[in-house]
């Protein structure tokens, strides 16, 4: 793995999604490495270890079995070594209260999971060239939700 | 007024006594003097012939004039100066008296020629002349009195028909005025009971609408009294058997009965108490439920007395365990409800989104490898199930309105229906849609639901467009009085918030104007328009959770007007 690479982790238990994700980052031609995990559990027991390498951004499903997003986000949060990794919520739904619970625990962007390749594309992309001090200080409950 | 006759006349027959006693004493005096003359007459008789029989006359004469000076002295004891008088007289008497003794003796001596037998003589002349002067005095004195109390006599004699007279008047003026007052008096009474019958027919009938009775403990003599509707809610015909506390326990349900006799011990003691609740076994075996309240009251006389009421709670009990259920049914039903929500939200788009994203890669990747034909099929699935995306989106955002905990918050109208724009931004632009509107104030609402409705009116309009012209959309507001909208039937409000939206659309048959909040109702085929026919029917449930209105009027290639009333408040 090339130094200069943007490291991404998934934590999505549907199989079409991480496809359609590595499909994505395939078709983008960013210098990304990704890595897809297929559940909570899976993610955190990698992210716990001590040499583990750190993502630049962790994408998180919230409806997983074993753990659920919002489970690691929780757990994420509160261990020193991994609670300044950015985290972009990926998840189906956009209800209020998903949206609301996120924000409060520290997530930094909200994406709904769009219904077409190219929306996605241009979605993935956003996240990615996203300059994250920038968009994290002057971050707020209307902008958190990626609108496109 | 009596009273005041009576010692009238008393003074009058006292003052006839005066009169009278006046007179016997006059009389008595001139006997007395009478008398005395009697006796001189006798004494000198006898002295000139010595004959004896004068001498009777003589002692008769002095007997009597004895007897008159007493019944005299009994007449005038009350008069003072008659007394003294009389003592007077009685020595004068007494000493007239001893000269004639005086005379006898210088006549049984034959001895009449002597001085001293004349000047006896004479001194006896000189008594009797003073005695007769005083007698003469008395008489006089006493006819001073008589003529007084004559004069008192007649003044009261003159007096009496007019006393009589006004004490009969008087007497006249206050039988009349009894009479009336006792006549009015009963007319009171009758009113009086009037009115109480009235009171005690209409609680006899509040008693048979309200199921209720009442009863009364009369505890120091323990007697009972029944209203007759309590018979009724007992089952049985008012007063039908004694109405005691055991013959009452007899229809108590066999386990409310101890209950109910603590209760009562219960009421004795303390001043208010909660209601009680029991229930009874009719004869015919239906079970009602009864709700009681009882007081005791203490008389003047410290006799105590439970009153109570007792009201048959069955048919409310009856109506509270079916509404529970119903509520029941109802929690169930929206717990159904949102769980259907959910799977709408989560578990349906899942796949559906699946299903489009693989046919964008379809269409990306493997358009070229498709035949023409499998290229339209291609075509035809990705317009379904963007349909289905539609109509999920749709229904969720109309369940999403069923929300009945939102809260009213004042809410500036105008960053709403910019907010509104903004959401439509992409449509508008690419219709070239021209939007104004007037100010709106600010408004009590559900900011949320306010802004869908804006979005869902503002985006009907410019989805029925017409193809070749530029949607032109006026939002106005107006203030108005709820009594000249007629189109508003049960008006809650007196005045609304008037919102109307008007667009250059398709616009719509009038007929239709009523059918299109219907829920699915659609008034074109899906090609033509993208409608879901869930939409408007989202701004009917908005408008009703604000209790205002909304109307729409439609002219064919015209356009459409929509009216939103919202309650001024």
């Amino acid at each position: 793995m090339q130094h200069k690479d943007v490291f991404i982790i998934l934590a999505d238990d549907d199989e079409d999604d991480r496809l359609f994700f590595e499909d994505a980052f395939e078709e983008l031609k960013i210098d990304t490495k990704v890595s897809t995990f297929k559940d909570g559990l899976e993610l955190m027991n990698y992210l716990t270890q001590e040499d583990s390498i750190l993502p630049n951004i962790l994408f998180l499903d919230l409806n997983m079995p074993k753990k659920s997003g919002i489970e690691c986000l929780t757990e994420i949060k509160k261990i020193n070594r991994l609670k300044d990794i950015a985290i972009a919520i990926y998840s189906t739904s956009a209800s209020e209260e998903d949206i609301e619970n996120t924000f409060v625990l520290g997530a930094n962007v909200y994406i709904k999971k769009p219904n077409d390749f190219k929306k996605l594309k241009k979605v993935l992309s956003n996240v990615v060239t996203i300059n994250w001090q920038y968009h994290t200080s002057g971050l707020n409950k209307d902008n958190f939700l990626l609108r496109l | 007024m009596g009273g005041l006759a009576y010692k009238h006349l008393q003074t009058l027959i006292k003052s006839f006594d005066l009169v009278e006693h006046t007179y016997e004493v006059n009389i008595e005096l001139e006997q007395i003097l009478s008398y005395l003359k009697d006796s001189e007459t006798g004494q000198r008789g006898y002295l000139i012939s010595k004959d004896t029989r004068f001498l009777e006359s003589f002692f008769s004469g002095r007997e009597k004039t004895n007897n008159s000076f007493a019944r005299l002295k009994e007449l005038t004891k009350k008069d003072e100066r008659q007394q003294q008088k009389l003592r007077d007289l009685t020595v004068l008497i007494d000493k007239n008296l001893n000269y004639f003794d005086e005379t006898f003796k210088y006549s049984k001596n034959d001895n009449l020629d002597s001085k001293e037998f004349d000047a006896l003589l004479l001194a006896g002349k000189k008594t009797m002349d003073n005695i007769r002067l005083e007698i003469n005095q008395m008489i006089n004195h006493n006819n001073n009195l008589l003529r007084i109390r004559k004069l008192d006599n007649e003044r009261s004699i003159t007096n009496t028909p007019i006393i009589i007279y006004s004490v009969l008047i008087i007497a006249l003026l206050l039988l009349l005025f009894t009479y009336s007052k006792i006549n009015n008096d009963i007319k009171n009474l009758q009113t009086k009971n009037l009115q109480l019958e009235i009171f005690k027919e209409s609680t006899n009938q509040s008693e048979i609408v309200s199921k209720h009775g009442t009863w009364n403990w009369f505890i120091e003599e323990n007697k009972f009294s029944y209203s007759d509707n309590l018979y009724r809610l007992l089952g049985e015909q008012p007063q039908s058997f004694e109405p005691t506390i055991e013959n009452f326990m007899q229809f108590v349900h066999p386990e409310d009965v101890d209950k109910l006799k603590k209760q009562v011990e219960k009421m004795m003691e303390k001043q208010d108490l909660p209601f009680i609740y029991y229930r009874i076994v009719q004869k015919n075996g239906s079970i009602r439920h009864f709700k009681a309240y009882g007081k005791v009251l203490t008389d003047n006389e410290e006799n105590r007395r439970l009153i109570g009421t007792t009201a048959d709670i069955t048919d409310e009990i009856e109506n509270y365990r079916l509404l529970e259920e119903r509520n029941l049914e109802l929690e169930r039903n929206n717990k159904e409800l949102s769980s259907f929500n959910h799977v709408a939200s989560h578990d349906l788009q899942e796949p559906l989104r699946k299903i489009q994203t693989f046919i964008s890669r379809l269409e990306d990747k493997e358009s070229e490898n498709l035949s023409e034909r499998g290229n339209l099929y291609l075509e035809r699935i990705k317009t379904s199930s963007t349909r289905m995306r539609l109509l999920i989106d749709d229904l969720l955002q109309f369940s999403r309105t069923n929300k009945s905990e939102e809260i009213l918050e004042e809410t500036n109208m105008n960053i709403i229906l910019e907010n509104a724009k903004q959401e439509l931004a992409e449509t508008i632009l690419e219709k070239n849609a021209i939007i104004t509107s007037d100010t709106i104030p600010t408004l009590t609402v559900i900011p949320f639901q306010l802004q869908q409705l804006f979005i869902n009116l503002i985006g009907n309009s410019l989805k029925y467009s017409k193809k070749e012209v530029a949607p032109n959309i006026r939002i106005s507001y107006e203030k108005v009085d709820a009594k000249n909208v007629k189109k508003i039937k049960k008006k809650k409000f007196n005045f609304y918030h008037k919102i109307t939206f008007e667009d250059n659309g398709i616009g719509f048959d009038e007929e239709y104007a009523e059918k299109i909040f219907v829920l699915f109702s659609r008034l074109h085929n899906k090609n033509e328009y993208s409608g879901t026919g869930i939409g408007l029917s989202i701004c009917k449930k908005i408008v009703d959770n604000h209790q205002g209105f909304i109307f729409a009027i439609g002219k064919p290639n015209i356009g459409s007007i929509f009216e939103v009333y919202l309650p001024f408040n």
